[in-house]
C-alpha cells in the first residue's frame, strides 16, 4: 500500500526552481504536478486530488501563509510543507505541518516530505 | 550662709538704671564696681576715678553690687569694708566662690585694723588690695587703675587666644576640605616635581593606578605607569613651557599591569616666593568609555553587516537550492562518463561547503517557533559527550564548574551553536593536551539588576594575541588560517545578541602558557520553579 506513488502540488514562483524541485521529487518516486502562484494552486486543488503541498514561502502575489490558510480551510487534512530561502521563521501565525530551509538539501527534503506523507497517510487509515 | 539664690530673685526686677549699658561693656573701657552703702562715698569714689577711661558702676550694698557682678564683665571691685547687710569682707567671700571672678581684682577700703589686714592675706590668691581712709585721691586712681589696666590686657590676650584658635580651627577645616574635594574627586590628581617625582597622590590616582601614596611619593611618575605619550615628551615640555597648559590622551599602565587610556591636562605651576616650580596633572579614565564606543561602532558594523547578509542570504539561497538539486538529479545520470561524473561530484563538494558557509552564517534559521526553557547545563553537557571522544583523544581534561542550572528562554538549537563553537575552538587551541573548564554561574547585571546568568570557557592553549583579540567577532577573520572559515564566533555573537546578551575574550600569557577565556553573558535567566509554574500556567490555558 504505501507503494502507491502520492500526488505532490509544488508551488513556486521561479520556474528553474520549480522545474528541478519538481524532478528530485519525482526521483524519489512521487507523482508532481507544479503551480507558479498561489490562486493557480488553490484552482488545481478543486479538480485534482493531492496528497501533499509543498509551496514556497515568499511569492509576489499570494504568501506560502496565505495560501496553506486558504488550503487549510478548504482541505483542513491535507499536509502543507513551508519552504524557506529567509533566515528566520515567520513572525506570523502559519498552519503549516513542516517547515525547511531551502539550504537542507534534496536528501533530507525528501526525507521529511515522506515523513509527513506516512504520518498523514497513517492518520487517514486510523480516524 | 549666704546663698545666692535670695538675690537671685531680684536680677530681673527692675533696678536703679545702672550706670553703664551693655553696648559700653563690650567696648575697650572697662567697668569698675563701687559698693558703698553711703551716697556720699560713692559720689567722691566717682569724682576722683572720673578721669580714668571707665565706666563706673555704683551699688549700694553688697546685694546689689553682686548682681551686677553677674551682669557685666567688672575689672575692679572697690569695696567698702563696713556695710550693713553683707560687708565688704563678705562680699569678697561670695565673688571668690564663683569661678569667673576669681581673679576679679577687689580693693578694699577701710578704717584698717591689724585683724582687717590678716583677713585681706586669706583672699591672696586673687588681685586684692587695700587703701585705709582717709583716701589720697591720687593713690586711688593709681590702684584702680592698675587694677583696670591688668584687666584690659588679660581681656586682650584673651581675646587674641580666642581669635587665633578660631582662625587655626577655620584654617584647618579649610585644609581638611581641600584635601576631601581632592580625594573626593575620581580624577587621579598627581603633583610632581620638574625632574618627574610624584609629590602629591590622592586617592583617585590611588583608584585609577592600583598604587597607594607610599608607594610613589618620591618615585619618578612616569616610569611608575609606564606612559606612553602621543606626542614626543618634548613637544609637551614646550607646550608647558610657553602655555602652561597641556592636554592629551595618555596610555598607561596600572600596578597589575591592565592597559589604561587616561585624558590628561597638565599645568606648569612656576617657580614662586621660593617655592619651586611644580606641574599639576588630572587624569581621568577613559578606558572603558572608548572600550565602550568602540563596541557600539563594532555593533553599529556588525548590525548593517547583519542586513546586508540577510538580503544576500535569500537572494543567494533560491539558486543555491535549485543548484543542490541539479546536483541531485546529475548524480549517477547514465548520460555522464567516468571523467564528467567525477567533476560533477568535485563541484558539488565544493557547493556544500558553500551551502554550509551560507547556511552557518546568513541564514541559520530557528528550529521551533516558540521559544522554549533551555538548560544551559544539558546542552554543555551534550556538547561534551558528543565532543568526549576528540577531547580524550587529545589529552584534554574537563573541569565543570556548574553552580547554577537556572535555564534561559529561548531556541536550544541556535544556542547549542553558540556553545559548539566556544567548545571546538577551544580544543582546537590545544592541539597537545591541556584543561577545558566550563563555568555556569549566576549573574546580577550592576547596572539593570536582571538576573541573569554568565557561562565561561577557558583553555590552556595556544592563546590569542592581544592585537587579534578585536577582530575575533568580525566576518572572516580566524587564526586558524585556512582550517576555520571566520564566520563561527561572529554568528556566536548575533547569537548571543538577540538574547541581549553579550560574549567577550580574555587572553593573558604568564610564564607557564597562556589562559583563553571566552564569557557569555545573558542577562536573563528563568528559575527552574519558574519554568514549572509556566508549565502549569500553559496547561491550564490549553
Amino acid at each position: 500500500m504505501s507503494e502507491r506513488k502520492f500526488v505532490i502540488l509544488c508551488v513556486d514562483d521561479e520556474p528553474v526552481s520549480l522545474l528541478v524541485r519538481s524532478r528530485v521529487l519525482e526521483k524519489a518516486g512521487h507523482e508532481v504536478i507544479t503551480a507558479s502562484s498561489g490562486s493557480d494552486a488553490l484552482k488545481t486543488l478543486r479538480s485534482t486530488p493531492v496528497d501533499l503541498v509543498l509551496t514556497d514561502l515568499l511569492m509576489p502575489t499570494m504568501t506560502g501563509i496565505e495560501l496553506t490558510r486558504n488550503i487549510k480551510k478548504e482541505h483542513p487534512s491535507l499536509p502543507v510543507v513551508m519552504f524557506s530561502g529567509v533566515n528566520e521563521l515567520p513572525q506570523e501565525e502559519f498552519h503549516a505541518d513542516l517547515f525547511l530551509s531551502k539550504l537542507e538539501g534534496p536528501q533530507i527534503l525528501c526525507e521529511k516530505i515522506a515523513e509527513v506523507l506516512h504520518r498523514s497517510e497513517y492518520a487517514r487509515n486510523h480516524p | 550662709m549666704m546663698s545666692m539664690n535670695p538675690i537671685g530673685g531680684r536680677w530681673k526686677s527692675p533696678m536703679e538704671p545702672a550706670k553703664s549699658n551693655g553696648s559700653e561693656d563690650t567696648n575697650d573701657r572697662v567697668n569698675i564696681l563701687l559698693v558703698d552703702d553711703q551716697p556720699a562715698k560713692l559720689l567722691s569714689y566717682e569724682a576722683i576715678l572720673g578721669d580714668l577711661d571707665a565706666n563706673l558702676i555704683k551699688a549700694s550694698s553688697g546685694t546689689e553690687a553682686l548682681e551686677h557682678l553677674l551682669k557685666h564683665d567688672i575689672a575692679v571691685v572697690l569695696a567698702d569694708v563696713s556695710m550693713p547687710g553683707i560687708d565688704g569682707f563678705q562680699l569678697a567671700d561670695m565673688i571668690r566662690e564663683h569661678p569667673r571672678f576669681q581673679k576679679t581684682a577687689i580693693l578694699f577700703i577701710s578704717a584698717i585694723h591689724l585683724s582687717d589686714i590678716d583677713r585681706i592675706k586669706g583672699y591672696q590668691r586673687g588681685a586684692v588690695d587695700y587703701l585705709s581712709v582717709p583716701i589720697v585721691p591720687e593713690v586711688l586712681r593709681a590702684k584702680v587703675g592698675v587694677f583696670a589696666e591688668l584687666h584690659r590686657s588679660r581681656r586682650a590676650l584673651e581675646a587674641l587666644n580666642r581669635n587665633l584658635e578660631q582662625r587655626v580651627t577655620d584654617r584647618t577645616e579649610e585644609l581638611r576640605e581641600r584635601a576631601d574635594l581632592l580625594d573626593l574627586a575620581s580624577e587621579a590628581i598627581m603633583v610632581r616635581d620638574m625632574n618627574g617625582v610624584v609629590l602629591f597622590w590622592n586617592s583617585g590616582a590611588e583608584t585609577l593606578y592600583g598604587w597607594t601614596r607610599e608607594d610613589v611619593i618620591g618615585q619618578d611618575l612616569h616610569t611608575i605607569l609606564s606612559t606612553r605619550f602621543p606626542v614626543p615628551v618634548s613637544d609637551i615640555e614646550s607646550s608647558l613651557l610657553k602655555t602652561g597648559r597641556w592636554e592629551g590622551n595618555l596610555v598607561q599602565f596600572t600596578r597589575d599591569g591592565r592597559e589604561v587610556t587616561v585624558a590628561c591636562r597638565k599645568a606648569l605651576r612656576n617657580e614662586r616666593a621660593g617655592a619651586p616650580g611644580v606641574i599639576l596633572e588630572i587624569s581621568r579614565d577613559m578606558t572603558e568609555r572608548l572600550r565602550a564606543e568602540d563596541a557600539l561602532r563594532n555593533a553599529e558594523k556588525l548590525a548593517a553587516m547583519g542586513r546586508v547578509a540577510g538580503i544576500i542570504a535569500h537572494e543567494i539561497n533560491n539558486p543555491l537550492e535549485a543548484i543542490l538539486n541539479i546536483f541531485h538529479l546529475l548524480r549517477g545520470h547514465v548520460a555522464l562518463n567516468e571523467e564528467a561524473a567525477d567533476y560533477t561530484r568535485l563541484a558539488e563538494q565544493e557547493l556544500l561547503r558553500v551551502v554550509h558557509i551560507v547556511k552557518h552564517t546568513l541564514s541559520f534559521y530557528r528550529e521551533s517557533q516558540q521559544p522554549v526553557a533551555v538548560s544551559i547545563t544539558e546542552v554543555l553537557d551534550n556538547i561534551l559527550e558528543l565532543q568526549s571522544r576528540t577531547l580524550h583523544l587529545q589529552g584534554i581534561s574537563i573541569e565543570r564548574r556548574f553552580l547554577t542550572d537556572a535555564t534561559i528562554q529561548g531556541f536550544p538549537g541556535e544556542l547549542r551553536q553558540v556553545f559548539m563553537n566556544l567548545i571546538v575552538n577551544a580544543t582546537h587551541a590545544m592541539p597537545d593536551g591541556g584543561r577545558l573548564r566550563i563555568t555556569v554561574r549566576r549573574r546580577v547585571d550592576p547596572k539593570t539588576h536582571l538576573r541573569g546568568m554568565a557561562v565561561s570557557v577557558c583553555d590552556t592553549g595556544t592563546g590569542i594575541k592581544r592585537e587579534h583579540i578585536r577582530q575575533l567577532f568580525e566576518p572572516f577573520f580566524s587564526t586558524k588560517s585556512a582550517k576555520g572559515t571566520g564566520l563561527g564566533l561572529w554568528v556566536s555573537k548575533g547569537i548571543v545578541q538577540k538574547y541581549d546578551g553579550a560574549i567577550e575574550c580574555r587572553s593573558i600569557s604568564y610564564r607557564d602558557g597562556n589562559a583563553t577565556c571566552f564569557r557569555v553573558v545573558f542577562p536573563r535567566h528563568i528559575s527552574m520553579r519558574q519554568i514549572h509554574s509556566d508549565a502549569a500556567y500553559s496547561a491550564q490555558e490549553s
